[in-house]
């Protein structure tokens, strides 16, 4: 493989696997965040342990997971520096501006709320504590925002004119509001509640197959993440079709892989325009990426539709072929979400910023040798976390409720469960105002 | 003020901010196999499976540290993205290594206790102290490299290699850091525990910081004899190493009198000070080749008009950020114990 193979097939695995982290971070967020805000408000004692158990029970799921995401994220924050160095010379002027803010406005406030939000129980007061896991939520779409915007001016560059080879920001407004990022930050956000929907009510519907003890927990779970998952994933189909004029409009090679005519002419043109080359992406990918979305699309929206009216006297998980199918659909946003992405990012191929700046002239002087073991180790560790995440999310999904670690003051006893209180953050209230 | 400057000084504190806050999560992760509790009756009733103090002290404040590092990334490409582009990929390996290292470290101290057996933890806990020693090491070479200066080419690119790092003066920086860290490391243990523990943690903590001075010194003296750090600003840079040599006698005076709160803010001002000297030593070179020459600041910063938008961002974010940082440390103050939730 060449230098710049190495550092595409660096940077693919490693924002490909951060992304499958952030999917479910930002699809289970809310959720949780919903669930301790309910937990919080109840006054039935009762009704409120469950509530509470249910938030922290999620909320541990949720908290592995984006310990991994942190983590991964971390190398991403270096990856353009270290790779793609002509990036930076030639969009360094505007493509930075969102990235800089990014780590202002939404990691650092994310990061530490997160911190207080998990070392807060039964120590910060009950309206500061949910207001905190608000703001996690509110940062982590934040972050996503501002990264579709560098992400958006590489597909489309907007607000900017070049002089002298370099890119300088002139409009910031249109940056900001880059319809190619916009209607893709709708689009992911959609993709992530689908996630976070399907695995909250798969996670809920294997408890029931295994005959759990917990039933208000878990029906009261599989309710929200069905409802979640239905809706999110009927949206997600209808916004995915939105992007597709755009596209057209703004990606001609794309939009002619994609209905899969005229490339030839498309190539044509674009040599008329940027001199002579080889403008046309791996359509292979491309194709194969698109038809996995859209069938998992319409999968995954056909099965909650239907799911949802089996709500109806717990229907859904009294017939087990339903249950079972539910669990089996966890891994399928994920997979639509990662093809999704390829469309994206091949389809542009072989701009790094679109119509200015290709991807072999972004390279860094960075030898093969370094690229060679620079990837195995990232690939290696990032596969290794990937596969420790999800062995441990399973892991604590299955355990169930009782083997929950998060907010309880004294360590479990190793290997015995929990004994099945009302969560320990009512015992000792010492708020730290 | 310059908008430039100002925003190089908050480059600036990024870094130091990461070197003082990341400097002490790293230390009591290399200490952390040393510390634990187990020692007394008590703290054995409490926490049946052995708590592990060093961890426990830093836990709340684990994942707002790290972020001064991923902000110190994201304002160098915002502000300065021609510096960003030459030095990430010049110094390549050394930002490969300090990447794994806190890849590693950062997901083992966060999932530790979701190990099932004893082995599983053992091998965590192998990781937690790996992630704390290479970052710090690495920075501290990086922080040597940048005193000394790098081979830059005519285009202004560099790399380095072994030649570069296994100079005396680079490994001389590494050792200090890694040595000082992990005393400022003890320091912020022996404020967050209990007394047995925290007198442990002091005199390990004197212990570290006189190889700390010792490797201090050396890198001094390499640069008396013209082997070492070559200063673009001599003065400056006099007055900034002679703080850092007041700084850890100090500490080292602190902690052996007991005062670990003393000790502590000494550390403190130890860790910050090795990035004032890169910054006010080279200035106005953020990156040099030799004294005198290499990348200034008017080379690396950005366009005018994206730093006025960004100025305009940081105005209301920065302090911001420094209230509920702030926050977070006070609503997390005093000594870790029963009362605390220990999650990590
Ligand atoms: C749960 C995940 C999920 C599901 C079910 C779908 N998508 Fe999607 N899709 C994504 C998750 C996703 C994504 C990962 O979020 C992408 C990558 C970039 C982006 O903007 O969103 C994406 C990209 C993406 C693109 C490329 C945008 C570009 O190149 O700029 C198109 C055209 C579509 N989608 C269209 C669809 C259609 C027509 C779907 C329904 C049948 C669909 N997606 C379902
Ligand atoms: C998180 C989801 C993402 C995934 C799965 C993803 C996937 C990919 C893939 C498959 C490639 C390789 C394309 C090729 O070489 O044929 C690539 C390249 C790249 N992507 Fe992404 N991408 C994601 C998000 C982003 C974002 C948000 C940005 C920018 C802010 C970005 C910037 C880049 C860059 C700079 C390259 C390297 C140059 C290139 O090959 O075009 N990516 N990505
Ligand atoms: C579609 C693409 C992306 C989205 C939606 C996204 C979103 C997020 C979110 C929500 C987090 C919080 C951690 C987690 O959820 O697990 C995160 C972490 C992080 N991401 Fe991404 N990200 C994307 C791609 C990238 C890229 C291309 C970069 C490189 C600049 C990056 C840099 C980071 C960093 C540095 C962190 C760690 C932040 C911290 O320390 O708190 N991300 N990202």
């Amino acid at each position: 493989m060449s230098a710049a193979e190495l550092a595409r097939l660096q940077f693919a695995a490693t924002t490909g696997i951060h992304w499958l982290f952030v999917i479910l971070t930002m699809g289970l967020v809310p959720l949780v965040a919903f669930m301790h805000t309910r937990a919080a408000y109840t006054r039935d004692p009762a009704k409120k342990a469950v509530r509470e158990r249910m938030t922290r029970f999620w909320g541990q799921l949720y908290v592995i997971n984006y310990a991994v995401g942190i983590v991964t994220g971390l190398v991403m924050e270096f990856q353009f520096g270290l790779s793609w160095s002509g990036l930076s010379k030639f969009a360094g002027n505007v493509f930075g501006a969102p990235l800089a803010l990014e780590t202002l406005i939404a990691f650092f406030a994310e990061s530490t709320f997160l911190g207080m939000w998990i070392f807060g129980w039964g120590r910060l007061r009950r309206g500061v504590h949910v207001t905190l896991i608000w703001l996690v939520a509110l940062t982590a779409y934040a972050s996503a925002y501002w990264i579709l915007i560098a992400n958006g001016f590489m597909q489309h560059p907007v607000g900017y004119e070049v002089r002298g080879g370099v890119a300088y920001l002139t409009d910031f407004g249109a940056l900001l509001t880059n319809e190619m990022s916009l209607t893709a930050l709708g689009h992911i956000v959609l993709a992530a509640l689908t996630t976070g929907g399907l695995f909250v009510a798969g996670v809920s519907c294997f408890h029931f197959l295994r005959g759990t003890k917990e039933t208000e927990l878990f029906r009261s779970s599989l309710r929200l993440g069905t409802w979640v998952a239905m809706l999110a994933s009927f949206f997600v189909v209808v916004v995915g079709e939105l992007q597709r004029p755009i596209i057209e409009r703004t990606q001609p090679m794309k939009n002619a892989v994609l209905e899969n005519s005229g490339v030839a002419e498309v190539q044509r043109r674009l040599v008329e325009q940027f001199g002579p080359g080889d403008y046309v992406p791996p359509q292979g990918w491309i194709h194969l990426s698109m038809n996995v979305m859209t069938l998992l699309g319409n999968t995954i929206s056909t099965i909650t539709f239907v799911a949802v009216f089996l709500l109806w006297k717990d229907r859904l998980v009294r017939w087990r072929p339903m249950a079972w199918l539910m669990v089996a659909v966890i891994p399928f946003a994920f997979l639509a979400s990662v093809a999704g992405w390829v469309v994206r990012e091949v389809g542009r191929q072989p701009w790094i910023v679109y119509g200015h700046l290709t991807v072999e002239d972004a390279l860094s002087h960075v030898s093969r040798a370094s690229l060679i073991v620079s990837c195995t180790v990232f690939i290696t560790i990032f596969v290794g976390l990937a596969v420790t995440n999800w062995t441990l999310i399973t892991r604590f999904a299955v355990r169930g409720p009782d083997a929950t670690q998060l907010g309880v003051t004294e360590p479990l006893p190793e290997g015995l469960p929990e004994q099945p209180t009302g969560g320990a953050d009512d015992k000792q209230p010492v708020p730290a105002f | 003020m310059s908008l430039e400057i100002a925003w190089l000084g908050l480059l600036g504190l990024m870094l130091a901010g990461y070197f003082v806050l990341g400097g002490y999560d790293y230390g009591a992760q290399m200490l952390h196999p040393f510390l634990r509790d187990g020692g007394d009756e008590q703290a054995r009733a409490e926490k049946p499976e052995g708590g592990n103090a060093a961890l426990d002290a830093i836990a709340p404040f684990f994942l707002g540290n790290e972020v001064w590092l991923v902000a110190f990334a994201g304002v160098m490409f915002g502000a300065f993205p021609h510096l960003e582009g030459t030095l990430l990929s010049g110094l390549y390996p050394l930002i490969v290594a300090i990447l794994a290292g806190l890849v590693l470290g950062n997901a083992a101290v966060q999932l530790r206790r979701r190990a099932r057996g004893a082995r599983g933890r053992r091998v965590w806990d192998a990781l937690i102290v790996f992630g704390g020693a290479v970052p710090a090491l690495c920075w501290g070479l990086v922080v040597g490299l940048l005193l000394h200066g790098v081979p830059r080419r005519a285009d202004g690119s560099f790399h380095i290699g072994f030649g570069e790092v296994f100079t005396p003066f680079v490994l001389v920086c590494g050792i200090a850091t890694i040595l000082l860290f992990a005393a400022h490391g003890a320091g912020f243990v022996a404020i967050r525990s209990g007394s047995e523990m925290a007198s442990r943690a002091r005199e390990l903590g004197a212990k570290l910081l006189l190889g700390a001075g010792a490797a201090a010194l050396v890198a001094l003296l390499l640069t008396v004899f013209g082997s070492g750090a070559s200063m673009t600003n001599r003065g400056a840079s006099w007055v900034i190493a002679g703080a850092l040599v007041v700084a850890l006698g100090v500490a080292w005076w602190s902690f052996t009198g007991g005062h670990q709160v003393r000790a502590f803010v000494a550390t403190c001002c130890a860790t910050a000070l090795p990035v004032l000297l890169v910054g006010a030593g080279h200035y106005p070179y953020l990156l040099i080749s030799s004294a005198g020459h290499g990348l200034d600041i008017h080379d690396a910063v950005t366009d005018d008009a994206t730093l006025k938008i960004l100025s305009v961002f940081g105005v209301l974010v920065v302090p911001t950020i420094l209230a509920y940082q702030a926050w977070s440390w006070w609503a997390f103050r005093g000594r870790t114990g029963l009362r605390h939730p220990s999650y990590f």
